[in-house]
Parts: C-alpha cells; structure tokens; sequence
C-alpha cells in the first residue's frame, strides 16, 4: 500500500500529461535535431549556440543521439522525456518524504506538482528537456546529500558531487545548487554545512568561465536587468506558480478571481510556513529557499518571462504544500477541511490549463509532423523540384520554418508562396519571414522551367495545386530580394556568376544581375554574404556597385567575414521595375585545387 | 554496457540515413480548374486567389471586401461569351449596419455593372460577358464591395458577404 502511494504522481503524470506523451517536435527541436548535421562532434557538443547556451547533455548529446539513432520518430524522445520525470517525482516524493517526516507529504508534493500548467512546456515540448533532466540532477545530488547527511557514508559525499557536475551539463541553473545545500545544511543539519561550502568552488569557476566564453547580452529579450524589475517578474512568477500560468484558464474566470485564488492559496502557504518557523522546524524556510534560489537566476530576464522557468522553483513550493496538506490531513477536522478546500482550489486553478496547454501543444505539433512528412513526401515524388508551400499560417510557419525542418528531411529548397505573409504576424525577434518567400516572379519562372512543385497545405494533407497556381494570372515583376544562391534565381543573374556553394554563390572579379527598383525614394540596395580572410590579408577589400549608372563604393575590413553592406540608390531607381547591378571588387584569391579567380561569396540582394 | 556505448558513439558521430516518415499527399488530377468554384468545397481553394475566409458549415465561405477567384473559361467562349453567375447570401447583421450594400465585378480590368441589395437574403448576381473578356484559357475575376463589416471584438475578420459559388456559364 505505502510503495502504490508512491505510484500515484506516476500514473497521474501519465494521465495529465497524455497529450504530451504523444507529441511531435516543434520550433526550436528542429535547430537541435539538426546540432550535429554536419559539424564535427567537439563543436557540436561544446560550442556556444542559442543564447551562448552549453548545455552538452540535456541539448546536444541528446538531440544528437536519438536524432541520429531514430530520426523524426518523437516516441523515443518523449520515453526518455518521462522516464526522467518518473525519476523526478520519485525523488521529490522520498525527498519531500524526508524533509518533513511524513511520507504523505512527499508524495502530496509530487501530486500538486505534476498537476502544475508550468510542466507543460518541460513534457511536452522536447527541448525544454534541459528542465528536466536538470531537475533530475539538482533532485538526485540533494538526495545524495540528505544521505549522506544520515549515515556519514563518503560514496553519497561523492554521488552529491557527481550528479552535481553532470548538472552543468543540463542547464545553467545547476550552479545554485551549492546554496540549495549549504542553506539545508546550515538550517537542518548544521554540522554538515561546511562540507558543502567546496560545491561553490565549480559554480564560480562555471560563471567565470562562462562570462569569458559568452558575453552577457546587453539588449533584446536576454539583456539581464539587475533593477526593480526584478521583484516584479518575481511577483508575476508566483502568480504563475500558484495559479495558472499567463493567469488564463480554459474555465473562463476573470484575471480579478485567478488573483483571489492565487492570494488565497498563498495566504494559506504562509500561515502554514509561519506556525513551522514558530515551531522552529527549519525545513520549511528550506522549501522557501528551493523556490528562491531556482528562480533567481531567472529573475533579471525582465523581457523573456516563460512558463517552463517554474519547473524547478515550483518543486520548493510544492513540498511546502504538501506538507501542509498532509499534516492538516493528520490534525483536526476543522485542519482538514481547509487542508482539502485549498487544495482543491489550487487543483482548480492549475489542472484545467495544464490539461488544454498539454493539448493545444500536441494538437500544433500534429500540424508540423503534417507538414514536414507531406514535405517529405512531395520531395520523393518531385525531387528534382524545389517545393513552393500556399496556405502556411502564422502558427504554422513559427513552429517550423525558422528552425528549417527540411534539411533534415533531405528535402531541397522549400518556400512560402508570395503573399503568405498577409497570413503571418511579423515576429522579428524570431526571424524574418522574407527569407522564405519566393516572390511571384521567380515562381512565376521556376514554374514555366517545370522547377517547382507547388503545394497547399490548408489541410489534413498536403493537395498538389502545381498546376491550378500556374494557370492563376497573378501582376509579377522583378522581386525586390534575390536569394542568389536558390536555383529558382539564376535567370536574374549575369552569365559570370558561378554555381550556387551551400547558402552563397561566388563571384569573379565583376558580375551582374537584375532586380526590381525602389519603391520609394531612400531605399537602399543591401548585399550580404561571407568575405574570407583570404580576400583581406592584403588591406580591405573594396566591394563597388553601379546601379543606373551611379557607382557606389564601401569597404570590407579584415576579419569581418559575415557582411551586409548599404548602398544608397539613386533617384532614378524609384519605380522602376528593372535595374541592371554590377559588383566588382578589387581583388580576387584562388583557392588550392580551385582554377577559378573567387571574388566574394553572396548569399542576398536586397531593395528596401 | 560496451554494445550501448558502441551505440551510443555511433549516433554521436551523426549517423546520415535518418528515419524519416512520409505522409501521403494529394497529387493534381487531370483537371485542375474548374469555370464554377464552389466556395465550400476544399479542393476549389486554389481558385479562391484572395479574400476568403475558411469554409463554414461545408457549404460556404465569407468574404472580405475585396474577393477575387480564377476561373477557367468555358469551351466557347472566346467565340460567344459568358455569364457571369456569383450565388451569394446578405446576412441581417449586414443590413442592419451597413443598410445596403453593393457588388461590382471586373474582369481583365473591365468593371461589369454593379448590383445593390437592401435586404437580407440569398441573391445570385448575374452579368454576361463579352468574348474579347475570355480569350485566354483562364480569367481573374476580381469582386469589391462598396463596404463591409470592419473587425469587431467578437468577429476579427472583415465581414462582405457569404458566397457560396463563383462561375461563368
């Protein structure tokens, strides 16, 4: 009987959560499914990416290895998603268990946590696995502790510390735990607490070695903000935490009740958490310092507030919780009463949003897999055609296109059909959805060359309209963007351009192309692309461009290799619909085993 | 424990021959344009080029303002002509706002006479077209609307009227 309590969260994680179990990728899984497509595997594991993120096990290696051991199938991801969090309720249980002497308790913690909407995103989306498995970690090292804490036993002393460095691998929040465990140590078991002060020692060397490898970002959504804010993110944070996450819930109760719930349920958590520190049992400040300190990295992220950030916090939270419940549950009737109505009122709060997040996000993921395998299998059927997408919407095209799906399916070049971008809302932090439109020209082209496969994709399946879109009259022109290294472009481009190389194409020493001309008076033409060291180690590198017969100089220093140079045009290039563009630059390089003269490597031009 | 590892170093070094599922797709049949589009049959979407919104009820779409569809021309027509035949529905909610509302047509640039209703009902706009209109063996037709419905809190789309087919006869 007591091991089945230990069961419940188990199976009650199954059942809340069935929707996730389920899921397919998304968004940000398809930039990390595709981490070690093409890099060499140090890199893949080690180098910064997104953010300046290492995270080697919980991203990388992860990713890296059921990618390349199951490809796009998410079950195998999702069995390893939930049996680290089986491990996770596990621990909270016998931890829970352990810190306030009632195995009730534990298992009561474990419950109001699986049943929290901020574990949504951590189950059900694959790359927030980084949570997970560092709650794993934090969970697994504490336990050691708490051992060894009991017995004295040094293999728990060096277990803490081995889960605690493997922590660094998962998320960047690990580094906190030497203050989960000196402050446990020095309220509950004071003589251990110098022990734990050499956890400190890799948390320092983590941030200073992180510091020197990722700059901090001083602006955009990541700029830390060490001001007032602070306290308000953190206030909005436990509204979350004890209530539902963004203060919405499918059950259609105004924010004002969401709020009188959440001071409810808090109100309660305090009156409990003041009669234990009058007590004197010191365990209960520990929760409070679990919450504190797990959310305190997050806490200056001002302008990126995200649900999943609870994850770990809400862990402290939830034992106190549970320890009230359990202990009211074991004290008068009146005691059990309120136990049980505030329990049931935080179950009301939370539980409904977690169950419609966990399917609305299972339901998105099903539209991605819809159009990624129609993709694929558009691609063995036209596979000598770039594929031309109509119909994609706004939640469509951020839960796909910017993290380029495709590659991984091998298919080749996929676009947005012209006018896609009425459907979609602009979100520049996330991307630029001008990247993937083939303007109506080029398609236009591509078409009468039989070079494009064109699908819609408003539906359970992709419908083939290749010929439909082709016999729709549609007022075309220059596109004001070329891609130059799509195959869909090379009718715009002069004959001295050599063959499209990955994202770019190279250029001789001079070349030519055509593009549609200003709309209005102040536009610039942009040109971006990759300038080698090669091309500089002589001085830098002058790139000129004639637009109606205006020539345009800029220069390309050494050691700026990615580049995106302006040129004013001029007045004569407003509504035109055709200008002739020359770039030369001053000086070309050959490659070893390379007879061509290269100038420079561009990727876009652009009028805007 | 060394099979695992072995497994494990190999996926590390990216195995290339991913699986990857395939979704059967709906591939063109031999005639892909039709001269009536029926607005709330899924397969006439492509014709639908701009202001539709989503089929309801199976049967229909709204439009907003401004709507156009490509048809393709019937056999004969470059010699005779068309008629132009938009069946379509005006909503009370319409009427009661906006109290009449008016439809004119164009076709390869050409505008067609308009047509104004005031009362709410079901209405079939009819227009022939001349044959130097339909030469090719496709035509725009694009519809406007004197007004509509703006976005409102309840409905954010941009309301016209309910079309329930487009086609030249």
């Amino acid at each position: 009987m007591k091991r089945g309590l230990f069961l419940l969260p188990l199976l009650l994680c199954l059942l809340v959560h069935w929707a996730s179990l389920s899921a397919w990728f998304r968004a940000d899984d398809f930039a990390w499914l595709a981490v070690g497509v093409g890099r060499d595997v140090v890199h893949a594991l080690f180098a910064p990416f997104a953010q300046g993120t290492i995270r080697p096990l919980s991203e990388r290696a992860f990713f890296m290895a059921g990618f390349g051991l199951f490809g796009l199938d998410a079950m195998p991801f999702r069995i390893v998603v939930f049996a680290t969090q089986f491990a996770n309720l596990a621990l909270v249980a016998w931890i829970g268990a352990r810190l306030t002497g009632l195995r009730a308790a534990g298992v009561c913690a474990a419950v109001f946590w699986v049943v929290n909407s901020a574990l949504v995103e951590p189950l059900g989306w694959v790359c927030v696995y980084n949570q997970v498995l560092c709650g794993f970690f934090l969970l697994l090292a504490f336990y050691f502790l708490l051992r060894y804490v009991e017995t004295g036993r040094a293999r728990y002393n060096l277990g803490q510390w081995i889960a605690f460095l493997l922590g660094f691998g998962a998320l960047e929040v690990n580094l906190v735990y030497p203050a989960l465990a000196a402050s446990y140590t020095f309220l509950c078991a004071r003589k251990n607490f110098r022990r734990t002060l050499p956890l400190f020692l890799p948390s320092i060397l983590y941030v200073v070695a992180h510091r020197a490898l990722v700059p901090l970002p001083g602006t955009g959504d990541y700029a830390l903000h060490f001001t007032g804010s602070m306290l308000r993110t953190l206030a909005t944070y436990w509204t979350w935490s004890a209530g539902p996450v963004l203060l919405w819930t499918p059950l259609g109760l105004p924010k004002a009740a969401l709020l009188a719930g959440v001071a409810v349920v808090t109100l309660g958590l305090l009156w409990f958490l003041a009669r234990k520190l009058r007590g004197g049992t010191a365990a209960a400040l520990f929760c409070v310092v679990w919450y504190a300190a797990t959310i305190a990295p997050v806490l200056p992220l001002r302008d990126h507030l995200m649900e999943y950030y609870l994850y770990l916090p809400l862990i402290g939270a939830c034992w106190l919780g549970g320890w009230a419940f359990a202990e009211a549950w074991r004290a008068t009737a009146r005691a059990r009463v309120a136990a049980v109505a505030l329990a049931a009122l935080y179950v009301v709060l939370v539980l409904p949003r977690t169950v419609h997040d966990a399917a609305e996000n299972r339901a998105l993921t099903v539209r991605v897999r819809n159009l990624v395998e129609g993709v694929a299998r558009a691609h063995e059927l036209h596979p000598r055609q770039s594929i031309l997408l109509v119909g994609v919407d706004s939640e469509l095209f951020w839960n796909s296109f910017p993290d380029h799906p495709f590659r991984l399916i091998g298919a080749g070049p996929v676009y947005l059909a012209s006018g896609s971008e009425r459907h979609i809302d602009a979100q520049p932090n996330l991307g630029n959805i001008g990247e993937f439109l083939l303007p109506a020209d080029v398609a236009a082209n591509a078409l009468a060359r039989d070079e494009l496969a064109v699908y819609d994709v408003r539906g359970p399946r992709l419908r083939n309209i290749t010929t439909a879109y082709a016999a729709v009259p549609r007022e075309i022109g220059l596109p004001a963007r070329i891609d130059v290294a799509s195959p869909l472009t090379s009718y715009l481009l002069g004959p001295e351009w050599y063959p499209v190389d990955g994202n770019h194409r190279w250029i001789p020493k001079r070349a030519t192309l055509r593009i549609a001309g200003a709309s209005a008076a102040g536009q610039k033409l942009y040109l971006s692309g990759y300038c080698p060291d090669e091309l500089t180690r002589g001085g830098p590198l002058t790139v000129t461009v004639t637009v109606e017969g205006s020539t345009q100089s800029a220069a390309l220093p050494p050691g700026r290799n990615d580049f995106e140079l302006a040129f004013p045009l001029p007045a004569s290039a407003v509504g035109k619909p055709e200008l002739h563009v020359t770039v030369e630059v001053s000086r070309t390089i050959r490659a070893p085993g390379d007879a061509r003269d290269l100038g420079l490597a561009i990727g876009v031009f652009e009028v805007r | 424990m060394k099979a695992l590892a072995a497994i494990l170093l190999l996926a590390l070094l990216g195995c290339q021959h991913p699986k990857v599922h395939v979704q059967q797709t709906e591939e063109e049949t031999a005639a892909p344009l039709a001269s009536t589009v029926h607005t709330g049959d899924p397969k006439s979407a492509a014709q639908l080029v701009a202001g539709f919104h989503s089929i309801e009820e199976n049967a229909w779409r709204w439009t907003e303002r401004k709507f156009a569809v490509v048809l393709s021309t019937p056999f004969g027509a470059a010699q005779k002509g068309a008629t132009l035949e938009v069946k379509l529905s005006v909503a009370p909610a319409t009427i009661e706002r906006l109290h009449a509302i008016s439809l004119s047509v164009a076709i390869n640039g050409t505008t067609l006479p308009p047509e104004t209703w005031r009362q709410p009902g079901n209405y079939t706009y009819l227009r022939p077209v001349p044959p130097a209109l339909l030469t090719g063996s496709s035509v725009r037709v694009d519809c406007e609307l004197d007004k509509a419905l703006p976005p409102s809190g309840a409905d954010q789309r941009e309301l016209g009227v309910v079309v329930l087919s487009v086609g030249l006869k």
